[in-house]
């Protein structure tokens, strides 16, 4: 079948593909830019829309071994006075906290002096520290450090908790016909897509009365549920793709089930958990409402981030790096994954 | 050995091995949810009644605001996704260099948590935002708009813009893989026999991809019933008012209000009805279309 | 007058790429049931496809009855493709497949209801008609393509490999069937496989290509008796021709083929187109049921040479004898001697002088 298009075709095709990929670059871009934005830049309008990694200033050289520090806000009015200082740890703390520069405030002096020579102000750039906004984003936001770990052993949880159970679920479900077999997939199915705010808060009760509320198990317990079942259905597919007869020959040759399963059944089935696993990961990684439900001082790194974005306008560049980071584990996900998405949704076939 | 398989099996192992998850969600799925259904059926005052939280719900502030716009947001950004990603998909569903990098670009939005997609549209509504950067460096306006004052109807629509935003693309990649993993035979039989590409597209590859589109749709619609965490980050509690952000207002923003616990379980149990109502609604509905359009071929 | 001609066809895929198919030749009668055979990668469906409008053509041409083709799409050139997978629409119900092509011609509903049910007359699936795919075996899927593929009236007649997804029995009745429906439709048919006992039990000639190219067209006695060849000769028959390794020799006024553990006269009728390999190396051809084997050792003018019988697979109506000749393994088919056992020592002499000798470097036939 000739699936050739003539060149206006190609050329509209052409086009439509450089606008989406634009839409969807552009915020993401932005977005980048603000999480490794100084304070100056993030008062500046209109603002930076690539990454800078250099900042420059304007220095005048003043009476009394002081000097004048000049912004160009690229507003029109060119250099804008900003402070004048003539002390070394005051100087050091306004480049650190307005521009991200950390040079010591004696080196800062030392090279101020050039000025001094001509008396006529001069231009310095010094390169920002990269990841100033990350260790400010640990320092200044409210449990973010604690955030981090939590979200980890939360994440890790999850993945024990819901392969463990779903991969016993998914080999019942593939390798036995039972009574009930039927209903069980409808029930799990029915667990799978209901909706999460539905359990939350009566969760929350449960757990207090457990005396797992405000913990990072409970947390876990909640994000399994669904997942659990999407394990379970995952690991099934995979279980009777598994021949059935590789297992027999590993009980022929003297192995009992649990020797079969471990040895045999399971490295087999090794994408399908490593599928499953990133999909608990995820699903305990970026839920924000459920640790909001369930934690007060236990927060998960979203919850963290997402109180800070809701209290200041100013600093929220500190935020747009932190969640950075919380990305980051999904766009690993992603990039692996999408190879398979063809799999998962084709077409039927028969 | 194949009459064996089928006997439904007497032993006990698959038993075994669904116990603990039996077990599992017995006591944190089905108790959770019995005791939220509980609680939705006692009043203030402890005593048991059929409607005396659904009123209070009702009344309560920004009740018929939440519900008109959950259910306007998820028609529309369900509507406008599809109908874009289905432009695009049918467009673009062919072989062509860097399509795989394309790919996953387009996944990107979907896949980073709505807290990162909430920044990156606050950081661009605001008055000195990148969106009025954007603007000004390419001329189109002198003066700063001001987005962030939306109300009302007009929030809802910026929030469902930015949902499109964030769902089209990967919906698109979604449909392409659907559109590519269709067999080429079945499209190259009707072709023998005279079909044109639009002809091919409307009677046999839509036709075939109808199960998988339902179902996209179906999650896509009940994630979209649940909104809240985008209207809370970018715009504040009470702006664009839905049902999951009540809840969350209810919990988040006054959880000492001695109504609030109450309501928030109120307004968790019913959405909870919706979107399962909903799915059911739609199953229905695109069951019931499918038979009559067999029903007229035939 | 032929109906389809094929001449130098080729095709290619990538610019400097190896030509799929080299330069083929073929002219096929009207109402003719020729089947394109060959292993995969010979090129036959690339063929089949490019008659059928599918793949574009690189160079050569197509003919129906006089007209080039290749130009045309596929519903303006009057042919109907079987596939290999059927390619049945699942969400389309047996009726409505078949109705499907008359559908895009815009012929009338009533006409369509005709044929349709004429269709599926003709392949006995009259009661699947509302049935959807999905509820239907194999082989009941296989008839609805075929419908399907018939009730257009199709001048040619395309079948890539439509059997090979069904079980052995299966595909035994449906060859007949298919060659029944070939017979009374009045078509023209080509039938792909890479399957020789398939195309030798059907087929009125059978074109065997082999990595793009035409080794032999024939009729099924033609290309099994008279093999153009070495291709040809291993290709069909079970078990495949035996060839043995021989340099030709004069002797006593007579030709020779004489290699490792055997000494064979070369035939009269052979004689002038086999003396110029005289001192110089030739393959030898012979199929296994054309040696016949004597346990009293008895030697004729075709004697090959004495045989020790290793093992004996017993068929029911024959036997083979697996033995050796020099260290090459030699099977032969024999039905007086099925009783022989392993250990016996016989002497095998050419049945009717049907050997067959190639040019080493060519692989063509001498003759």
């Amino acid at each position: 079948m000739v699936n050739r298009l003539n060149p206006i075709q190609k050329a509209s095709v052409a086009i439509i593909l450089t606008g989406m990929l634009l839409i969807v670059a552009i915020p993401l871009m932005c977005f980048v830019t603000v999480s490794f934005s100084n304070a100056t830049e993030m008062s500046q309008f209109p603002k930076n829309l690539f990454p800078s990694g250099t900042v420059s200033v304007l220095v005048a050289p003043e009476e009394n071994n002081r000097y004048t520090v000049y912004y160009d806000y690229h507003d029109g009015n060119g250099w804008t006075s900003i402070i004048t200082l003539s002390d070394a740890k005051k100087l050091e703390r306004h480049f650190t906290r307005q521009y991200a520069v950390t040079v010591p405030g004696e080196q800062l002096l030392k090279d101020f002096a050039a000025t001094r020579e001509t008396g006529e102000p001069r231009v310095f750039t010094y390169r920002k520290d990269t990841f100033y906004n990350f260790t400010q984003f640990f320092k200044i936001v409210p449990n973010a450090a604690s955030g981090l770990k939590n979200s980890i052993i939360v994440s890790l949880l999850t993945i024990l908790i819901s392969l463990t159970l779903g991969s016993l679920a998914g080999y019942a479900l593939a390798r036995y016909n039972f009574k009930g077999k039927q209903q069980l997939n409808v029930g799990l199915l029915i667990v799978r897509m209901f909706p999460t705010v539905g359990i939350s808060i009566p969760m929350a009760v449960l757990l207090i009365r457990m005396g797992l509320f405000d913990s990072l198990i409970g947390l876990a317990i909640l994000y399994s549920i669904p997942n659990i079942a999407l394990t379970s259905w995952i690991t099934s597919s995979i279980f009777i793709g598994i021949n059935k007869e590789l297992e027999e020959a590993s009980l022929v040759f003297g192995g009992n089930s649990v020797q079969t399963f471990l040895r045999i059944t399971l490295p087999m089935a090794f994408p399908a958990m490593a599928a499953s696993s990133m999909y608990a990961f995820t699903t305990a990684w970026n839920d924000t409402i459920s640790a909001l439900i369930l934690t007060q001082k236990n927060q998960t790194l979203s919850l963290v981030v997402y109180k800070a974005i809701g209290t200041t306008s100013s600093g929220i560049q500190y935020a747009a790096a932190g969640s950075i980071i919380l990305i980051l584990p999904a766009l690993v996900f992603t990039f692996i994954i999408r190879k398979y998405i063809g799999q998962m949704w084709g077409g039927v076939s028969m | 050995m194949n009459e064996k398989k089928r006997l439904i099996s007497k032993n006990a192992t698959p038993y075994i091995l669904l116990a603990p998850v039996f077990l599992y969600y017995a006591v944190f799925w089905l108790y959770p949810v019995l005791a939220g259904v509980r609680e939705v059926f006692i009043d203030m005052n402890g005593r048991f009644s059929l409607t005396a939280n659904f009123k209070m719900m009702a009344e309560s502030a920004l009740f018929t605001e939440s519900v008109v716009n959950t259910a306007t947001f998820a028609a529309l950004s369900v509507l406008l996704q599809y109908f874009f990603a289905l432009l695009l998909s049918i467009l673009l569903a062919r072989k062509f260099r860097g399509a795989k990098l394309l790919m996953f670009i387009a996944m990107i939005p979907m896949a980073i948590t709505p807290t990162a997609t909430a920044i990156i549209w606050k950081t661009g509504l605001v008055k000195d935002g990148w969106i009025n950067s954007l603007l000004m460096y390419l001329g189109l306006i002198k003066k700063q708009i001001v987005y962030m004052n939306v109300e009302g109807m007009d929030a809802v629509l910026l929030l469902v813009l930015i949902d499109t935003w964030t769902v089209t693309p990967s919906v698109m990649v979604i449909l392409i893989a659907g559109l590519q993993g269709l067999q080429v035979e079945m499209k190259e039989a009707a072709y023998t026999f005279g079909a044109n590409k639009l002809q091919i597209l409307k009677d046999i590859t839509l036709p075939i991809l109808r199960p998988s589109i339902t179902t996209s749709i179906i999650m896509r619609m009940i994630a979209a019933l649940q909104v809240w965490s985008i209207a809370v980050m970018v715009l504040g509690y009470s702006k664009a008012p839905f049902l999951v952000e009540r809840v969350a207002f209810y919990k988040d923003a006054i959880p000492g209000v001695d109504t609030s616990s109450k309501l928030a379980f109120t307004y968790s149990f019913m959405t909870t009805i919706v979107v399962l109502a909903a799915t059911v609604i739609y199953l229905r509905v695109s069951n019931r279309g499918k038979k009559a359009a067999e029903r007229s071929e035939a | 007058m032929s109906y389809l001609e094929i001449r130098d066809l080729q095709k290619r895929y990538t610019k400097n790429g190896p030509l799929i198919v080299d330069h083929i030749n073929v002219s096929i009668e009207k109402g003719e049931f020729i089947v394109f055979l060959g292993p995969s990668g010979c090129g036959k469906t690339t063929t089949i496809r490019m008659i059928s409008g599918l793949e574009e053509v690189t160079g050569g041409d197509i003919l129906v009855d006089g007209q080039s083709i290749i130009h045309k799409l596929p519903r303006d050139r009057g042919v109907s493709m079987i596939f290999q997978s059927y390619a049945i629409w699942p969400h389309m119900t047996v009726y409505d497949n078949i109705a499907y092509p008359l559908k895009l011609q815009k012929v009338p509903k009533k006409e369509i209801d005709e044929r349709v049910r004429e269709a599926a007359r003709a392949t006995e699936i009259e009661q699947l008609l509302k049935r959807y795919p999905a509820q239907m075996s194999g082989g009941q899927r296989q008839r609805v393509a075929v419908s399907r593929a018939i009730v257009v009236k199709p001048k040619l007649f395309l079948m890539d490999e439509p059997l090979s997804n069904l079980d052995a029995k299966l595909r035994v009745t449906m060859r007949t069937e298919l060659k029944r429906i070939h017979t009374e439709q009045g078509s023209t048919s080509i039938f792909v496989t890479h399957d020789q006992s398939e195309a030798m039990s059907i087929a009125d000639r059978i074109m065997i290509m082999y990595k793009g190219n035409i080794e032999q067209v024939g009729t099924p006695m033609e290309v099994y008796q008279d093999s153009a060849t070495r291709f040809v000769a291993e290709f069909i028959g079970t078990p495949p021709t035996n060839f043995l390794d021989a340099k030709i020799e004069q002797e006593e006024g007579f030709l020779w083929a004489a290699g490792d553990g055997f000494r064979y006269r070369v035939p009269q009728r052979l004689a002038s187109a086999v003396e110029p390999y005289a001192g110089r190396e030739i393959d030898l051809g012979i199929r296994p049921e054309f040696m016949d084997v004597s346990p009293d050792m008895t030697r004729t003018d075709a004697y090959l040479c004495d045989l020790h019988v290793d093992f004996v697979e017993p068929q029911g109506s024959h036997a083979i004898l697996i033995t050796r000749i020099g260290s090459k393994e030699i099977k032969v088919h024999t039905v007086e001697h099925m009783n022989l056992t392993p250990g016996a020592d016989v002497s095998c002499n050419i049945r009717k002088d049907m050997v067959m000798f190639f040019d080493k470097e060519t692989g063509k036939r001498v003759r």
